[in-house]
């Protein structure tokens, strides 16, 4: 047992005590970040991080994250650190400046040790388009399953016990879906809680940044650390963070029409084992249907808008002022060389499909209309909310996915267990993965997600669950 | 057939403030080249926009003045292009929801005639890079982009270069006036494009649209636009058909150049900005803009002309913002207004002019001018105040009373006994000139007064002395 296996409150009390130095756990970090066989890193920070714990001499009592090692996704801007968002677009792009998020931690005293992959520029399911290429999930050693996307390096570092926790980013379901294919709670908070400065842009009107950790008793604190009002980032809310020691007897809602397409097995018995331990612990469950037609319209709405949105955040990368220059007889040519040499197949087609949305003749027809469908969605979510505290669903159809199965093409009939995350992402809920089991080997979760503003009753619900599974410090190789 | 043109106009303004439109690097004209950049106007990733509520109080009190309807919801969207001027791949701008709505100009187009030029709209949005071409290769100059714009859009109605020049001169004005801009075409602070069609006298549905870019003063728009409605006259009258197409105004042949056609117009993939949440604006933020902004250009002249200033003279004073607002500043007492606006039409400009600089480098303070124009009303002549002046020109900050001293000045008597006494000692010592005189020769008249004026040392008000003189002649 290491201490980074701890929950942050128990590490503090051996950093305030020097049973632990924050060195001492950086170094162990490094030593476990540099073992790693899961291609989950794209920058570690050595140097850096040792540097910096180094300084680290007299603890802070009230602050329990000083000296804690942590890990960030590489599409949030750091200074003096190379950050490419798993884009060759952006390969030596080193920032003049930190991320809120960054800055908020660095003044906090956590010690960042290393940028992680992700799926290029942050789009993508599967973990497996970035610049490093796939990255795996560590309870798979044998490499054939993914972990999935796009925040795929900082779940695998969670997963695998480096870190006790990392950053991510989630713009329809990136840090929730890859927090359940390997077993840790993956958070996305309201849209507007968490600043965004400095957060590479994907689809800004549903990005959001989140966090992973093992422990739902570090949510609170990391969440104090991380949310609040920031100049940079006008669309950051003044609303105050709040704590909640409120009763934790839930109405839970379940949606049945998203539990129609979950086929049976193991997942849909834990997931119903769930149900009926938390009403056990005084739950209430309501069943609702979300309406199968809304659900269906999820997918296709949602690549319509974030692909329309990432055509244009992404349209700053041109070479011309930073990542790989590529020179040309004239700008047409230098751009379209460093957008075709630097992107991807993948993001190109992203933003073909983007493009077309927002071009005059189509622009009525489709992103428009994908914008009042999103409308629509959204008012149906909120509607569904009036009847309980959260909606509580698998957060997929199955455990990871080989990575012989997966293609980054668009499903055909896109099965609503599989998309409903994006529900919080059109509406800007706070929605939190928890680990649920595991089938084969392999863990699958749940996700819960409340009402705006209100992520204080999803913490405590979180920690109920937590103490129904079990499996509170999960993460593959633990040692007892 | 009988062909009348159809002229629409689309003018940006950079609005003079601290800060630039979406980010807090300065604002300020003839830095050295990417010295005032901040992260946003380089677009590097994750950088996001604030608002600047300086630009927004401009943008309200230009609307207001365009007596528009103000929409008090701001927000913003992205207009997508691809071009090296262009940092972040997309514009920042109004599309939709512009601030400002259908409002109008009143302009002068000559013989005292004015005419209403309706206004469609007026939005915020921000400036691009500079782009300094050679042969081989650009230099990008980051300072301008992110300036803030506004940018007013006229309906297609006017009908000649004449007009639209009037509207961009009554347009400047009324930047330049409120504060807004400096208001330069040659330094791009105001810049305008045309657009051009012609179609048959009376008829309501509009011919192919001509948009010409690259004017870079009032008298060019008025310029291209001649030559254009000649050009498309010329194409109807000889069967040629007009395309829909881009065209830049070369001023050295005064000739406009085809730059590209309708196909090769650019879709903008408009898409509402994100990053910038909807700003409801208080009716009191509102309230406050507009009741708050500086005096504009008709304000100014209906004041003047009340003050009892000649029509003539209001409209050299209004001829630069800067000019009437040191006036403003000079005109402390009502009583020597008219010897004020003298000395400043008069001297100070003449000064200026031979100097080559305009009234803000002017080293006399608006005070300074009106102690000297004061001194009038004291008594001194036009002369004495024009050497006091000339004086004070050379020892800048030094008081008037204290020149006075210096140049041993005295105002001349206005007591008629001594002019009397001069008067009648000049007419002894002239005989010839009095018979002169009682011949006839009117000339004579102002020999004599000139002798007396030379006899009085400048120690007699000469209107004084004039008039004493044609009683005593007249006595005989």
């Amino acid at each position: 047992m290491s201490y980074l296996d701890l929950p942050l409150s128990q590490i503090h009390i051996s950093l305030v005590q020097k049973k632990v130095t924050p060195l001492d756990l950086t170094q162990e970090a490094l030593t476990r970040a540099k073992a790693s066989q899961d291609n989950a890193f794209e920058y570690i920070a050595e140097n850096e991080a040792l540097a910096f714990a180094s300084a680290l001499l007299e603890p802070e009592e009230d602050n329990l994250l000083w000296g804690i090692p942590y890990a960030a996704k590489d599409n949030l801007s750091t200074k003096g650190i190379p950050t490419t968002a798993s884009s060759n677009s952006l390969n030596g792009y080193v920032p003049s400046f930190d991320a809120t998020v960054i800055a908020r931690l660095k003044e906090k005293k956590a010690v960042l040790i290393g940028k992680t992959t992700l799926d290029e520029l942050a789009m993508g399911g599967s973990g497996t388009t970035g610049h490093k290429g796939a990255t795996f999930n560590p309870y798979d050693q044998s490499h054939q399953r993914m972990i999935g996307g796009s925040s795929c390096g900082s779940a695998a570092v969670v997963a695998s016990g480096i870190v006790p926790f990392a950053l991510g980013s989630d713009t329809g379901d990136s840090i929730r879906k890859p927090a359940g294919y390997s077993g840790i709670i993956g958070v996305k908070p309201t849209w507007g809680r968490i600043s965004r400065f400095g957060l590479f842009p994907f689809a800004p009107s549903m990005d959001h940044v989140g966090y992973f950790t093992r422990h739902a008793e570090d949510l609170p604190i990391l969440f104090e650390a991380l949310a609040g009002p920031d100049p940079k980032d006008l669309t950051c809310s003044s609303l105050p963070v709040q704590n909640f020691d409120g009763d934790k007897t839930f109405r839970i809602i379940v949606l049945d029409d998203v539990m129609a397409s979950l086929p049976s097995g193991v997942i849909r018995d834990a997931f119903e084992g769930s149900l009926e331990k938390l009403e056990v612990r005084g739950c209430e469950i309501v069943h609702l249907e979300f309406g199968l037609d809304l659900l269906k319209a999820i997918y296709p709405t949602y690549i319509i808008l974030s692909s329309a949105e990432a055509s244009s955040n992404d349209a700053n990368i041109d070479g011309l002022k930073f990542g790989p220059y590529h020179a040309g007889e004239s700008y047409q040519e230098a751009m379209a060389k460093a957008r075709s040499n630097g992107f991807s197949e993948l993001i190109r087609r992203r933003f073909a499909i983007g493009s077309f949305a927002l071009s005059e003749e189509n622009r009525e027809t489709m992103f428009v209309r994908a914008q009042r469908i999103r409308s629509m969605i959204v008012e149906r979510v909120n509607e569904v909310l009036q009847k309980g505290d959260f909606i509580y669903l698998p957060t997929a159809s199955s455990i990871a996915p080989l990575f012989s199965d997966a293609l980054e093409r668009l499903p055909k009939d896109p099965l609503p267990v599989n998309h409903h995350l994006i529900l919080g992402n059109f509406a800007g809920l706070p929605s939190i993965n928890m680990p649920l089991g595991y089938e084969r080997g392999m863990p699958f979760g749940a996700t819960l997600m409340g009402h705006a503003f209100q992520e204080g009753p999803l913490f405590a619900a979180c920690s109920l669950l937590e103490d129904i599974t079990g499996l509170g410090g999960a993460y593959f190789g633990e040692k007892d | 057939m009988e062909l009348e043109a159809v002229i629409g106009l689309e003018i940006h303004v950079q609005t003079k403030t601290r800060s630039k439109m979406f980010s807090s690097a300065p604002n300020a004209f003839g830095g050295l080249p990417n010295t005032q950049v901040g992260l946003f106007d380089v677009a590097f990733p994750g950088t996001m926009p604030s608002v600047n509520k300086e630009a927004v109080v401009h943008a309200l009190r230009l609307a207001n003045a365009l007596h528009m309807q103000i929409d008090p919801l701001v927000r913003f969207d992205r207009k997508n292009y691809f071009y090296p001027d262009l940092p972040k791949g997309f514009q920042i701008t109004q599309q939709f929801h512009p601030l400002g709505k259908d409002g109008y100009l009143d302009v002068e187009t000559g013989d005292n005639n004015t005419r209403r030029i309706l206004i469609q709209r007026l939005h915020m949005e921000e400036d691009t890079c500079k782009q300094t071409h050679f042969s081989d290769y650009t230099l990008l100059d980051y300072n301008r982009a992110g300036i803030p714009l506004l940018e007013v859009v006229t309906e297609p109605m006017i009908s000649s270069g004449q007009e639209a020049m009037a509207f961009v001169e009554a347009l400047r004005r009324a930047v330049t006036f409120m504060g807004i801009s400096d208001g330069k075409m040659e330094e791009g602070s105001l810049r305008c494009d045309v657009n051009v069609s012609l179609r048959e006298k009376g008829e309501a549905c509009f011919g192919p649209k001509v948009e010409i870019k690259n004017l870079n003063s009032i008298r060019s728009v008025g310029l291209a636009i001649d030559f254009e409605i000649k050009r498309q006259t010329e194409l109807l009258e000889n069967g040629k058909p007009i395309t829909q197409e881009t065209r830049r105004y070369d001023e050295r042949s005064g000739e406009t150049v085809w730059m590209r056609d309708k196909e090769n117009e650019v879709d903008y993939h408009y898409l509402p900005e994100p990053n910038i949440p909807p700003i409801r604006l208080s009716e009191a933020f509102i309230r406050q803009a507009i009741d708050s902004c500086p005096e504009s250009y008709e304000g100014k002249k209906r004041r003047y002309l009340d003050m009892g200033i000649s029509r003539l003279d209001a409209e050299a004073l209004l001829s630069d913002a800067a000019l009437s607002s040191y006036f403003d500043k000079a005109n402390q007492d009502p009583s020597c207004v008219l010897h004020l606006i003298h000395l400043l039409l008069g001297e100070v400009l003449a000064y200026l002019n031979a100097q080559e600089v305009g009234i803000s480098s002017f080293s006399l303070s608006p005070d300074t001018l009106f102690q000297l124009a004061k001194k009038r009303n004291e008594g001194f002549t036009h002369q004495q105040v024009v050497d006091l002046f000339d004086y004070c020109l050379d020892h800048s900050g030094e008081p008037v009373d204290h020149a006075v001293q210096i140049l041993g000045l005295v105002p001349p008597s206005l007591d008629v006994d001594s002019a009397r006494l001069i008067a009648s000692q000049t007419i002894s010592d002239n005989p010839q000139s009095v018979l002169d005189y009682r011949q006839g020769k009117d000339r004579a008249f102002g020999f004599l007064v000139g002798q007396a004026l030379k006899r009085a040392k400048g120690r007699v008000d000469p209107s004084v002395l004039a008039k004493v003189m044609a009683e005593l002649l007249k006595k005989g």
